[in-house]
C-alpha cells in the first residue's frame, strides 16, 4: 500500500469512527498482536514481532461497524474483530494486516429485563461487568468460564464459550436470546426476537462460534438467572476414570448438577493438590449443586447415594467449597502454564460411549511421541449423553528448542498429533476454545465435504473474504 | 530503559495475563486495549528485550495509568502494575524523555508550588491554632474548597493550625516522577514543616498516603501523627465533640481507591454515615471500589477522566443511591463535574454538617 493510500484509508476510517478511535499508534498495534494463543506470546518472549494491524478502530455501535465494514470492503482491506484479546487460539491476531475492529467501545449495558430475564448489551461488554449489572439487580448470568474478567460478551459468542456452571446453565450458546450483527457488507441484520421457533435455522447459531469471519455481532441480549437459595459443594475420589466416567453419566440421568468436573490422577496430584489441598492419590471430582433449597437437599441425597455405588469416597464439602472459591486462581500466572513453556489445552467433546478411549488414546499418542511432554487433564463440561476433555500437554522450558521456528514447529506437531487422535476416535476439533489460526487446517479433516456448508455461507456473506482470512479453516 | 529484577519479574508475569481487565477505570472508560495492566506490560517488556524503543508512544502509555491499585488488589497472585508503571515513569525523567504535559506540570509546580500553575488561594484564612496540622493539600488549594471543613473543625473545638504557605507533599511530584531525587528532597521539605506539629490531619488521602508510605519507604522521618481527615472526623464524633443526629438519610460511600487501598481505612467513613444516616453500598465498594476522578490526569485527558467519573455514578445509580460521599478532593471534583441531575454528591464533612 502507498503511503498516500494508506493515508486515504486512515482518513475514511477516522471519518467512520472519530478520529480519536482510529489508531496506527505502535502500542495500539502491538497489543493487538498478542492474545492468550501460545505462539504469539513465545513469539513477543523473544521479543519478536506479531503480524500487526494497520489501523486499529473501535467503533462505538453497529453503525460505525458497518461504515468501517464498507469502507474495508471498497479497498479489500482485511478486517480481524478484537474483543478484549482473551482466547487461545490465536482467532484474533491479525495475520493478514489490515484493520483490527476493536469491539469494547460497544460496552453499553442497554437494558436489565427482569421480566424477560436478559440482559441487552453491546458485545463489546466485558462479561463481568454484565454479570455485576445483574448482581446489582439481585441476578446471576451464570457463565463463569476462567477468563469471565478478560473477556468481551462477542468474544465468548465468537468461538462458542462455556463456564464452569455449564451442566446445569448451559454454553454461551443457549444464553443468547437475540443479536444484532453487522454483515460484511455493512448490512445491519437482528436475529430473531425468540431462539426457539420454526421460523427456519436459528440465525444466533450461525453466528456463534464464526469467530468473526461471517460479520460482526454488535448486541445481544444474554440471559440472566435467579440467584441460587442454596449452592452446596462435594468432593469426591475415585479410584479410577472409569467409575468416574459411569457415575458422572448415571448423575446425569436423573438431574443436573451446575458444576462438574473430573481431575485425571495427575491432575488431582499436581494443580488439584495444590490449589485445593487434596493430598490422597486418585481422581478428584467436584460437584455443585444449587436452586431451591429443598430440591438441592433431595438432590444431594440422589448424588451421594448414586456416587457411593461407583466406590468414590466422599471427600465433604470443604475441597469443593475452596475449588469454588479459587475456580479462577488457577489461570493466574505463577498457577498456570506459562512461557517458556510450551503448553496447550486440547479440548476435545464426545459422548460417553467414546469419551474415555479418547481420553487414553490421547494421552498415549501424546506421551510415546513426545516423551518430553506431561500430559494432564479434567473434564469439565458434562451433558446426559456425554462430556469435554480439557486436556493439556505442557513441555518444560529446557525442553523446547530455542529457535522459535522450531519451537512454534513442536508445538504444531503435538497438536496436530492430539487433535487427529480425538478426531479418529469420535472427539471434534475442538469444545469450547474455537478455532482460531491455530486449528483452521484441523477443520477440513473433521468435517471433510460438510466443510463446503461453511465455505458456501463464507462466499455468500463475504465474497471479498475480508473477515478475519484464515480462520477457522476459512 | 532499565528496570529493576523485581519489576522485571512483574512485567513478564503480567504481559500475558488479562485478569484484572474488568477493573481498570481507565480501560473502561476508554474501551481501549492499550490502557489495561497486560498492555502496558507488554510495551515494557518489549522494551526490556529491546524490540522496541522506549519512545513517545509507550511512554504516553504509561501516563494513561491513574495508579489506582485496582489492578493489584484484583490479583490473587500479588502483582504489582501499580510498581513498574511508577518506575517506567522514574525511568522516562531519567533517560530525559518526559511528555511535554509532564514537563508543563513539573515546571508549574517549580513555579506556583502546584502542577495546575494556580496563584496562591488567597481565601485560605492563615489559622494559628495549636500542635494540631490541617493540612489541605495541593488538588485542595488549587482546585477545591475546604471551608466547611475548616468550620467544623472549630465547631468541634479542635485547635488547629491552617498554613498560609502550607508545602507540597510530594503526592503529585510521586505520581508523575515517582522516585526521583527531586520528589524525595520536596518530601524532606515537607517533613520538615510537619515536624513542628504533634499531629497532622490531611484533609486530602493522596497526602496522608505519601506521608504515611512513601515517606516511610524513602527513609523520611515524620515525627507527627499523620490521620486522615475522615479517620479524625469519625474519632470527633466517637468522643461527643461533634453531636450528629440521624437524619435517617441514605448515604452511599464513594471509597477513595488511596484511603480504600494504599490505607486500608474503609471504616472511619461508613462510621460517619452510619451516625449521620444509613449506609446505602455499591457493588463495588471497600478494597474493590472504582476510581472516580484524578485531577492529575484530567490535565492531560480530560474527556476520559470525566468518563470514569461517569461510570462511577453509573455504578452509584446501579445501586439506587440519592446522595453519593466523597473523601477525596479529586474524586469530588470530577463526580461534581459529571453529576446527574436526580443526584446529589456530597464532601463527608458536608454531611456531618448537615446533621448537627
Amino acid at each position: 500500500m502507498t503511503d498516500f493510500l494508506f493515508d486515504v484509508i486512515a482518513t475514511e476510517l477516522e471519518d467512520a469512527v472519530g478520529r480519536e478511535n482510529c489508531s496506527t499508534r505502535t502500542i495500539d498495534k502491538l497489543t493487538h498482536s498478542v492474545d492468550y494463543f501460545w505462539l504469539s506470546r513465545m513469539w513477543a518472549d523473544r521479543g519478536l514481532r506479531m503480524p500487526e494491524g494497520d489501523f486499529i478502530v473501535a467503533p462505538k455501535d453497529a453503525k460505525e461497524v458497518s461504515a468501517v465494514l464498507k469502507i474495508a470492503n471498497y479497498y479489500k482491506i482485511p478486517v480481524t474483530t478484537w474483543g478484549a484479546g482473551g482466547g487461545t487460539q490465536g482467532g484474533a491476531i491479525p495475520v493478514c494486516g489490515g484493520i483490527v475492529l476493536d469491539t469494547k467501545r460497544m460496552n453499553k449495558i442497554y437494558d436489565v429485563n427482569e421480566q424477560g430475564m436478559y440482559i441487552e448489551c453491546g458485545t463489546g461488554a466485558i462479561y463481568k461487568h454484565i454479570e455485576w449489572a445483574a448482581n446489582e439487580k439481585g441476578y446471576a448470568t451464570m457463565h463463569y468460564p476462567s477468563s469471565l474478567t478478560c473477556s468481551t460478551v462477542g468474544g465468548f459468542l465468537a468461538h462458542r464459550g462455556i463456564g464452569v456452571s455449564s451442566t446445569k446453565y448451559g454454553k454461551i450458546d443457549d444464553m443468547v436470546l437475540q443479536m444484532e450483527v453487522v454483515l460484511p457488507n455493512g448490512d445491519i441484520i437482528e436475529t430473531s426476537p425468540a431462539p426457539k421457533h420454526a421460523a427456519g435455522p436459528d440465525l444466533n447459531q450461525i453466528f456463534i462460534g464464526s469467530e468473526g469471519t461471517l460479520g460482526v455481532m454488535t448486541k445481544a441480549q444474554m440471559r440472566i438467572y435467579e440467584q441460587p437459595e442454596s449452592r452446596q459443594f462435594r468432593g469426591f475420589l475415585f479410584h479410577n476414570m472409569t467409575d468416574a466416567f459411569n457415575a458422572g453419566r448415571e448423575l446425569l440421568q436423573k438431574f443436573k448438577p451446575s458444576v462438574m468436573r473430573l481431575y485425571d490422577e495427575a491432575e488431582t496430584a499436581s494443580l488439584i493438590k495444590k490449589i485445593v489441598g487434596v493430598e490422597k492419590k486418585g481422581a478428584f471430582m467436584n460437584i455443585a449443586i444449587e436452586g431451591v433449597k429443598e430440591m438441592a437437599d433431595l438432590e444431594m441425597k440422589i448424588l451421594l447415594e448414586t456416587f457411593a455405588k461407583y466406590g468414590a469416597e466422599d471427600l465433604g464439602s470443604e475441597y469443593g467449597e475452596k475449588w469454588w472459591k479459587e475456580k479462577i486462581t488457577f489461570f493466574y500466572p505463577g498457577h498456570m502454564m506459562d512461557i517458556p513453556q510450551c503448553f496447550g489445552t486440547m479440548d476435545t467433546i464426545a459422548p460417553y460411549d467414546k469419551i474415555e478411549k479418547i481420553y487414553w488414546e490421547m494421552k498415549k499418542a501424546i506421551e510415546t511421541n513426545f516423551p518430553q511432554a506431561k500430559f494432564i487433564a479434567h473434564f469439565s463440561h458434562w451433558y446426559e449423553w456425554g462430556c469435554m476433555i480439557y486436556d493439556r500437554f505442557i513441555v518444560d522450558g529446557d525442553k523446547v528448542p530455542q529457535d522459535p521456528h522450531e519451537a512454534f514447529r513442536l508445538h504444531q506437531a503435538i497438536w496436530n498429533c492430539g487433535v487427529r487422535t480425538a478426531l479418529a476416535n469420535g472427539g471434534v476439533v475442538n469444545d469450547h476454545h474455537g478455532v482460531g489460526i491455530k486449528l483452521g487446517r484441523l477443520m477440513k479433516e473433521q468435517y471433510g465435504p460438510a466443510m463446503q456448508v461453511f465455505e458456501g455461507i463464507k462466499k455468500q456473506l463475504d465474497p471479498n473474504g475480508i473477515m478475519n482470512p484464515f480462520k477457522l479453516g476459512l | 530503559m532499565q528496570f529493576t529484577k523485581k519489576s522485571q519479574e512483574h512485567i513478564d508475569s503480567c504481559r500475558f495475563c488479562w485478569m484484572c481487565h474488568h477493573v481498570c477505570p481507565i480501560g473502561n472508560a476508554t474501551g481501549l486495549e492499550r490502557n489495561t495492566a497486560r498492555a502496558r506490560a507488554l510495551g515494557l517488556s518489549l522494551v526490556m528485550r529491546d524490540s522496541i524503543e522506549y519512545s513517545d508512544d509507550i511512554i504516553n502509555n504509561v501516563y494513561e495509568c491513574s495508579l489506582c491499585g485496582g489492578c493489584m488488589t484484583d490479583c490473587v497472585t500479588g502483582w504489582d502494575p501499580v510498581m513498574f508503571t511508577k518506575e517506567a515513569r522514574l525511568g522516562a525523567a531519567l533517560d530525559g524523555k518526559l511528555p511535554e504535559y509532564v514537563m508543563t506540570m513539573l515546571s508549574n509546580l517549580n513555579e506556583k508550588g502546584n502542577i495546575y500553575g494556580a496563584d496562591k488561594n488567597e481565601n485560605i484564612p492563615e489559622i494559628n491554632g495549636g500542635d494540631t496540622l490541617f493540612f489541605l493539600g495541593e488538588d485542595t488549594r488549587a482546585k477545591s474548597c475546604a471551608k466547611t471543613a475548616v468550620e467544623l473543625l472549630q465547631k468541634a473545638g479542635v485547635e488547629f493550625t491552617l498554613l498560609k504557605d502550607e508545602p507540597n507533599s510530594g503526592y503529585s511530584m510521586d505520581f508523575l516522577i515517582s522516585a526521583a531525587a527531586e520528589t524525595k528532597a520536596m518530601m524532606e521539605n515537607c517533613a520538615k514543616v510537619l515536624n513542628n506539629y504533634k499531629k497532622v490531619v490531611c484533609y486530602d488521602p493522596a497526602d496522608a498516603k505519601v506521608m504515611m508510605r512513601e515517606y516511610k519507604e524513602w527513609g523520611i522521618e515524620v515525627k507527627a501523627e499523620v490521620v486522615t481527615f475522615t479517620r479524625f472526623l469519625a474519632e470527633l464524633i466517637k468522643d461527643g465533640k461533634l453531636a450528629v443526629k440521624n437524619s435517617g438519610k441514605e448515604f452511599t460511600p464513594q471509597d477513595s481507591p488511596i484511603l480504600a487501598r494504599d490505607l486500608e481505612e474503609t471504616a472511619p467513613i461508613r462510621d460517619i454515615l452510619s451516625a449521620c444516616g444509613v449506609v446505602n453500598e455499591m457493588l463495588l465498594n471497600r478494597a474493590y471500589t472504582m476510581l472516580a476522578g484524578n485531577l492529575i490526569m484530567n490535565e492531560y485527558m480530560p474527556n476520559v477522566i470525566e468518563k470514569v467519573a461517569e461510570n462511577r455514578w453509573f455504578n452509584a445509580k446501579n445501586a439506587n443511591a440519592k446522595v453519593l460521599v466523597t473523601t477525596s478532593t479529586a474524586e469530588y471534583e470530577m463526580l461534581l463535574k459529571t453529576k446527574p441531575e436526580d443526584m446529589e454528591l456530597k464532601k463527608i464533612e458536608e454531611v456531618v454538617a448537615e446533621c448537627l
